[in-house]
C-alpha cells in the first residue's frame, strides 16, 4: 500500500517537474539570442568583430541631403536622432550592417530607410587598422528619446554572435516636447 | 565474499555477477557512445564551418606556382599605390597581381567564393576594398569576375585587388587566396624578393 502510495506520488512529482521545465524553457530565438556587450557613450565597446564608440547625438526637426544631385528636405512627424560614431575593425575586415533605436517602452527603430544613401549609412565596410565611421539616422516619437538604447551589430540578424548595446542616457525635454538641443535643420553633407 | 561485490539495490535484491557484467558493460558502453553521438550530430556543422573558414596554409615560395582549385596559382606583383590625396595618410591602398594559368575549366564550382586576402605577421587580414578604385589599363579582373569570364583551359588570367591596409602593416603583409573546394586549406604567397 504504502508503496503504490509513494509511486503515485513519485509519479505527481515528475510530472510536475516536467510542466515547469516545458513552460519556463527559453524560445529558441531568445537562446541564441545575440550576446550584448553594455556600454554609454564615448566609451569603446569591443564586440567579437568591431569596436565602436559614440560620438554624439544630434535631434533635428528635418534633414537636408542632397540626393541625385537634387536637394532634399525630409520632414517628419516624431524627431530625427542623429547618431555619429568611430568604428574600427578587430582583426579581420568586417561590415557593420545592422543599428536598431530602442526606446524606454520598448519601442524599436530601425536606422531610417530614407536616408540609406547618405554618407556614413549603413552598411559600413570596416579594415583592420583603417578608422573608420557611421552617420546612423532614426525618425523616433520625442517620447522614446530619453532613456534609450543604441544596439548595433555586424550583421542583420546575428544569432549568438556580440551586439553593441549604447545607453544614451538622460535628455531633457523642450516646452514643445521635443528633446533639449533639437535643431531646425541637419544637413547630411558627405563629410561629418 | 565482499560486501560490494554483492551490492543491495532499492527493490532489496541482490544482483547476479551476469547483471552485475551488463551493468558494468552499458557503463563502460556509455563512455564510446556519447563522445560518438556527440561527434555524429556535430559532424555537419563542423563540415560547414570549416568550408567557410581558411584555416590551414600552405606557403608558396616567389616565384612559383601553386596548383589550387585546379588551376596553377602565381604571386606576380604586391605594390603599394601612393599619390592619392582622398586617402589618408596612415592607409596605403595596396595591389595585390596574380597569374593563374587555367587548369580545370567548371571555375564557377571550384572557385566559389574565391576569397583574396591580405595577411601580416600578426594574424590580421584584409578582404578586398571597394573603398578605392583605379582605372585599369590592362585586362586584369577581379578573383569573382573571373569565374564567370569563360576562361578556356590554359589561358592565363591577370587578377587583380585592391586593399586599404594601414601604414605599419605594409612591411608583413602577404598576399593568400581560399577557394570554397580548398577550404579550409589556403595559399599563402611569400613576399616579392628583389
Amino acid at each position: 500500500m504504502m508503496r503504490r502510495i509513494a509511486n503515485i506520488a513519485v509519479l505527481l512529482v515528475a510530472a510536475l517537474l516536467c510542466y515547469g521545465m516545458q513552460t519556463t524553457k527559453p524560445h529558441y530565438a531568445d537562446l541564441t539570442a545575440p550576446i550584448p556587450v553594455y556600454g554609454k557613450i564615448q566609451d569603446t565597446l569591443r564586440t567579437r568583430t568591431f569596436d565602436i564608440a559614440v560620438d554624439k547625438v544630434a535631434f533635428a526637426r528635418t534633414l537636408k541631403l542632397n540626393r541625385f544631385g537634387q536637394q532634399k528636405l525630409l520632414t517628419s512627424g516624431g524627431v530625427w536622432a542623429i547618431v555619429t560614431a568611430k568604428l574600427n575593425a578587430r582583426d579581420r575586415s568586417t561590415m557593420v550592417a545592422a543599428a536598431t533605436w530602442q526606446g524606454p517602452d520598448g519601442l524599436n527603430y530601425r536606422a531610417s530607410e530614407r536616408v540609406s544613401l547618405a554618407a556614413g549609412a549603413l552598411p559600413v565596410a570596416l579594415d583592420p587598422g583603417v578608422a573608420g565611421k557611421t552617420r546612423l539616422v532614426f525618425e523616433v516619437l520625442p517620447s522614446q528619446v530619453t532613456g534609450a538604447t543604441l544596439s548595433v551589430s555586424g550583421k542583420l540578424a546575428g544569432p549568438l554572435d556580440s551586439e553593441a548595446r549604447i545607453a544614451l542616457g538622460s535628455v531633457a525635454v523642450q516646452a514643445d516636447g521635443l528633446p533639449e538641443g533639437t535643431i531646425e535643420t541637419y544637413e547630411l553633407g558627405e563629410t561629418f | 565474499m565482499s560486501i560490494a561485490a554483492q551490492p543491495i539495490d532499492e527493490t532489496g535484491n541482490g544482483r547476479t555477477p551476469a547483471e552485475r557484467r551488463w551493468w558494468l558493460r552499458s557503463l563502460l558502453a556509455l563512455v564510446v557512445l556519447i563522445p560518438a553521438a556527440l561527434a555524429v550530430m556535430s559532424y555537419d556543422s563542423v563540415k560547414e564551418l570549416l568550408r567557410n573558414q581558411d584555416f590551414f596554409a600552405t606557403d608558396v615560395a616567389w616565384g612559383s606556382k601553386a596548383r589550387f582549385g585546379g588551376s596553377d596559382w602565381q604571386l606576380t606583383d604586391l605594390r603599394a599605390a601612393l599619390g592619392r590625396a582622398d586617402i589618408p595618410p596612415e592607409v596605403v591602398p595596396v595591389l595585390v597581381d596574380m597569374t593563374v594559368t587555367v587548369g580545370e575549366t567548371n571555375l564557377q564550382t571550384l572557385w566559389l567564393s574565391c576569397r583574396i586576402m591580405l595577411i601580416d605577421s600578426a594574424g590580421r587580414r584584409w578582404l578586398p576594398t571597394a573603398a578605392v578604385s583605379f582605372r585599369q589599363t590592362d585586362d586584369a579582373m577581379t578573383c569573382n569576375s573571373a569565374i564567370f569570364s569563360g576562361a578556356k583551359g590554359g589561358d592565363a588570367l591577370k587578377i587583380r585587388e585592391t586593399f586599404l591596409v594601414p601604414k605599419d602593416a605594409t612591411a608583413t603583409i602577404r598576399p593568400a587566396v581560399g577557394v570554397a573546394s580548398e577550404r579550409p586549406g589556403f595559399l599563402l604567397f611569400q613576399r616579392p624578393q628583389n
